[in-house]
């Protein structure tokens, strides 16, 4: 095929006011690439937070009774709990369940009192699903089949004033309401480096917790998703195969502070990149409304030839579609490589915390915080540099098109 | 003959309005041109001439009376209408040549059959246009490394590579040596002796005026005197 006239006209007309298009060219680079690391920034904050909250125990997803939805009352237990999380693991979307019971209690040594939220896991597999407690600081985890044993947080340990294999009192109100209590070997101290968690983590085996409260089986199964995207779909599928006396719920629903934390800043991006494609695309509409004004006794010879309009336009909205694709691929250049060294080395955070971890309402994050690079990129930095230039081409190519075409007979004395 | 008139004017008339301040440019213009007319048009400096090019090319309107160019009544039409009477029956050549900058001469003539729609014969015609012209070896020059005659003959090639029914030059030697404004002003009328293209074209030049074969004289907006020569030919040599 060969070139048509009119685009070599687009092409020539860009190469001959180099000097405007070079500009324009680094400019829409310039915005391109700030908000290709922009975006980097804030989606790799999303999967952190997310992927924090899935891994602190609280996973992607929480089947819970449906009554729960309405009174959130920890008393409230899945009666069938066993044939819920075999049918979770089953799925092939899940990557690990895991049954937690929870109620609230008071641990006591000698004068000593702390209220705490106890949880009652399965010890197989807790360690694997929370990164609080995959690590400890000082003896081991739960084990299966040992009966009296808790794992508290290094503040409580601290609170209390107690060591390994000091004996703990723990007191709940059962499901009758009555005072129950029971003795519990410390066995293992988690340390996150964060005093708010540390303060709040107190495990215990579902048996014990069965034992103590009267109320049998877990309250909530947690699961981890393989591919946290496709979560939406997960959810509604479970929902579907589950018994309809329980609930599927998202993190979005049960850490509701969290999803509109990472919302906020989505949305505040979202602005900044507005804000930063608009002026890109004020600055080059005006180099081209420049451009046009210099070019107008051409657009008046085009137009007593017999071009249309339509042409004209056609031909301006070309060279905005050239520039955008050299400014996309500029983006590109100047972009990819902040938000690949964001993506892979990170920035470490831990120096401002002064080495102690980072904590948002009970959720443990990575003290290096990584950015999110991808495939994306691509279409993006595309999508962005056309939308500027096509749009930014616009008025003046409707401009150039409404030259009176009796200008070219004119000769300026 | 009437299906011969190309161009046919009556009581034209054109006003500038500027501000508070009329130009009467034309002040009732009775005309015709017929195909194969070789016709300058001549006056002082601000007579009108431009204007009446301008009306017949369809660029502009005019304030009153009738004009008709190829059958069409040019007050009638949109400005659409007018875009596609140009692209298809007529060519201009201007004073300031007017290539586009960009183009080679041979992208130049190319674009005008390019937006007429021809198809990939467009390459050979606009070739043969400018071989026609005496262009051959520069026609993969940009107008700025042509000299002024050559870019003024581009755009003559340019003026007639669709086949127009009619050509208007407006001063078209002004910015051109005698030498250049001779060569010019033969390769016009070889195009209309051998083509049968109507040209209208205006002047100061009395050189070139003895190259047309029918003189109009305007004088402020009023044509004073119109004359056909008898001798085909009688150039300035
Ligand atoms: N666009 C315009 N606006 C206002 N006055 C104009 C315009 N074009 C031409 N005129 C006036 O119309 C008259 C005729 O001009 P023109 O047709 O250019 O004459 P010529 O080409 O013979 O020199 C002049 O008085 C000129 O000043
Ligand atoms: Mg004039």
């Amino acid at each position: 095929m060969r070139i048509s006239v009119s685009t070599k006209y687009a092409f020539h007309s860009l190469r001959r006011h180099a000097r405007k298009t070079i500009l324009s060219v680094i400019g829409i680079g310039l915005g391109c690439g700030l908000c290709l690391f922009m975006i980097g920034l804030v989606k790799g904050e999303s999967r952190m937070m997310l992927k924090a909250a899935a891994e602190s125990g609280n996973g992607h997803l929480r089947i819970v009774p449906a009554e729960w939805v309405q009174i959130r009352q920890n008393d409230l237990r899945l009666d069938n709990w066993r044939s819920i999380l075999q049918e979770l693991r089953s799925n092939e979307q899940i990557k690990r369940a895991a049954p937690h019971a929870r109620k609230e209690g008071l641990l006591a040594f000698g004068t000593r009192t702390i209220g705490v939220e106890v949880i009652g896991v399965d010890p197989t597999v807790e360690q694997a699903m929370n990164r609080l407690v995959r690590d400890l600081a000082e003896g081991y985890y739960l084990m299966e089949g040992t009966r009296g044993t808790v794992v508290v947080g290094r503040e409580i340990a601290q609170r209390l004033n107690v060591e390994l294999d000091d004996e703990l009192l723990i007191t709940v109100a059962d499901s009758s309401g009555e005072m129950s209590s029971a003795m519990l070997r410390i066995v293992g101290i988690a340390e996150t480096g964060s005093e708010e968690l540390d303060a709040s983590i107190c495990h215990i085996t579902i048996s014990d917790m069965v034992e103590l409260t009267a109320l049998n089986g877990a309250a909530e199964l947690t699961a981890v998703v393989k591919e946290p995207r496709k979560l939406g779909r997960t959810a509604k599928a479970l929902s579907a195969a589950l018994p309809g006396d329980c609930a599927v719920l998202t993190w979005k629903e049960i850490m509701p502070e969290l999803a509109s934390g990472v919302k906020v800043d989505e949305t505040w991006t979202r602005l900044t990149v507005g804000i930063v494609m608009i002026v890109v695309l004020l600055g080059i509409a005006s180099a081209q409304l420049t451009a046009v004004l210099e070019r107008r006794r051409e657009f008046a010879v085009l137009s007593a030839l017999g071009m249309r309009k339509a042409r004209l336009i056609k031909i301006m909205l070309m060279e905005g579609l050239v520039l955008g694709v050299i400014g996309g691929t500029v983006g590109l250049v100047i972009g990819i490589p902040p938000t690949y060294l964001l993506a892979t080395r990170g920035i470490d955070f831990s120096r401002f915390y002064g080495g102690s971890g980072i904590s948002v309402s009970n959720i443990l994050i990575d003290s290096v915080f990584q950015g999110d690079f991808g495939w994306w990129l691509f279409p993006l930095a595309f999508i962005l540099s056309l939308t500027a230039t096509i749009l930014s081409s616009l008025y003046p190519a409707w401009y150039a098109s409404r030259t009176d075409p009796a200008v070219a007979l004119r000769v300026e004395h | 003959m009437s299906s011969s008139i190309l161009v046919e004017a009556k009581g034209v008339t054109k006003v500038y309005t500027t501000g508070k301040v009329e130009a009467h440019a034309l002040r009732g213009v009775d005309i015709e041109f017929r195909v194969g007319d070789f016709a300058a048009i001549v006056g002082p400096s601000g007579s009108g001439k431009t204007t009446f090019l301008n009306l017949v090319g369809a660029l502009d309107v005019a304030t009153d009376g009738e004009l008709r160019v190829l059958g069409n009544d040019i007050s009638r039409m949109t400005k659409r209408q007018r875009a596609d009477l140009r692209l298809n029956s007529i060519g201009f050549v201007f004073q300031a040549y007017n290539l586009v900058p960009v183009l080679t001469a041979q992208e130049n003539v190319e674009f005008v059959l390019e937006l007429q729609g021809a198809g990939e014969q467009r390459s050979n015609r606009a070739k043969e246009v400018l071989a026609q012209l005496g262009l051959d070896a520069y026609s993969s020059r940009r107008p700025n490394e042509l000299s002024g005659g050559q870019q003024q003959r581009v755009a003559v090639a340019r003026a007639v590579a669709a086949n127009p029914k009619l050509v208007l030059a407006d001063e078209p030697t002004a910015n051109l040596d005698g030498e250049n404004s001779d060569i010019l002003l033969k390769m016009m009328r070889d195009l209309n002796e051998a083509q049968g293209i109507t040209f209208i074209f205006s002047t100061h030049d009395p050189r070139v005026v003895t190259y047309a074969r029918r003189v109009v004289t305007l004088v402020d907006g009023r044509i004073d005197n119109d004359v056909t020569k008898n001798s085909a030919t009688s150039s300035a040599e």
